[in-house]
């Protein structure tokens, strides 16, 4: 019961989040979009020339931060109605800088019309998901940083302990990387005390373990019982701690700190659960006496890791 | 010298005050989610050897 309002909680603050961010994805007139990693769509808003389009040195293609180095446009295709044109290039672009095309003398009906200037940059909502994904699955911390095994080994005995620890271990993560955020933002920085980040944050997130410590005493003594010692131990955490230490150094904002802890939480989950799955199932192998316990698991999570090199790549925008 | 006095007030004002807010905020948690534990176990814990 406390688990399934736990999660309609957390499902109405993350409408919220996205409700909040709905402006952000409507942009304004003069931008344009990606097409895959080679492409570049703009739209004009009116109906222009075949032959002034299809000529590729009349577009400028340059990132944002470095003008004086142009991009060479390979072709230019026109959409039937003739209003939007998608520029082709031969190398791939970065998708996580800011673009800028000039369109140089947009000729309409014969007539020259002018110049104009298009931004195009992944939204914000993109870049989210972007980092929610990567933190999940692509470099997911278990099984491609090898980070947080302690506690990966320690409660992926079974799975009822693996989904309460998840859910333990994502709610902390992301209160306490929200919280090192504020500090680092309003304290740290300001007063130049960013030497004291690895301290502060420990006590930040030791904060909050105790805090759910004497929570799930009370509400949930099985699961107190069955975590153990793994509850104290969260506090030590590698990933607990790697994930404000990356927000700090990748300069993430609130949304993507609280997105970037969501994904690590919820992959540190799929992968406990994943590994309780199988650790259940080797309870009733014939494992040889020298791999019995410890060692298979060592042996069921390098194979886990090879499975997950397989996201590597994964790109959805 | 002045700044360094300065910068290491601040952040012992604020960490401080943060300590304690963060403090209180968990003594009361821990008051109002307490568990009733019976004092007699402990008490007969005590008197037992405690050898194993």
């Amino acid at each position: 019961m406390k688990i399934s309002r736990f999660l309609i909680t957390t499902s109405f603050c993350l409408v919220l989040l996205l409700l909040g961010l709905a402006p952000v994805m409507a942009e304004g007139v003069g931008s344009g979009s990606f097409q895959k990693d080679t492409g570049i769509e703009i739209s004009f808003g009116l109906p222009v020339d075949e032959a002034w389009a299809k000529n590729p040195a009349n577009f400028d293609v340059y990132e944002k931060s470095d003008p004086d180095i142009k991009i060479a446009v390979d072709s230019v295709t026109l959409d039937p109605r003739r209003i939007s044109a998608t520029l082709r290039f031969k190398e791939p672009l970065n998708l996580a800088a800011e673009y800028v095309v000039d369109a140089k003398d947009i000729t309409s009906d014969g007539k020259v019309i002018g110049a104009r200037q298009f931004t195009i940059k992944k939204s914000e909502t993109q870049v989210l998901f972007g980092l929610l994904l990567g933190a999940m699955l692509i470099s997911n911390f278990v099984f491609t940083k090898y980070l947080g095994l302690c506690i990966f080994f320690g409660v992926s005995q079974k799975k009822d302990t693996a989904i309460g620890m998840g859910i333990t271990f994502t709610t902390v993560m992301i209160l306490s990387a929200v919280m090192c955020w504020a500090l680092l933002t309003f304290v740290l920085l300001p007063y130049n005390l960013s030497f004291l980040r690895i301290i502060v944050f420990i006590g930040t997130v030791a904060i909050f373990v105790q805090a759910v410590d004497t929570i799930l005493r009370k509400v949930n003594p099985y699961l107190f019982k069955r975590l153990g010692v793994y509850l104290v131990l969260i506090t030590t955490n590698c990933i607990i701690l790697a994930v404000p230490l990356e927000n700090a150094d990748g300069g993430h904002g609130p949304f993507a700190s609280f997105t970037y802890a969501l994904g690590a939480g919820v992959g540190f989950a799929i992968a406990l659960f994943l590994m309780a799955c199988v650790r259940e199932k080797l309870e009733v192998c014939r494992v040889p006496p020298s791999f019995q316990g410890l060692p298979i698991a060592f042996i069921v999570a390098g194979l886990f890791a090879l499975a997950f090199l397989g996201f590597s790549g994964l790109a959805i925008f | 010298m002045e700044t360094v006095w300065t910068t290491a007030l601040a952040g012992l004002i604020v960490f401080a005050a943060f300590g304690l807010i963060c403090g209180l905020a968990l003594a009361y948690a821990a008051q109002r989610f307490a568990v009733k534990v019976d004092p007699k176990i402990e008490a007969v814990r005590a008197c037992l050897p405690g050898a194993n």
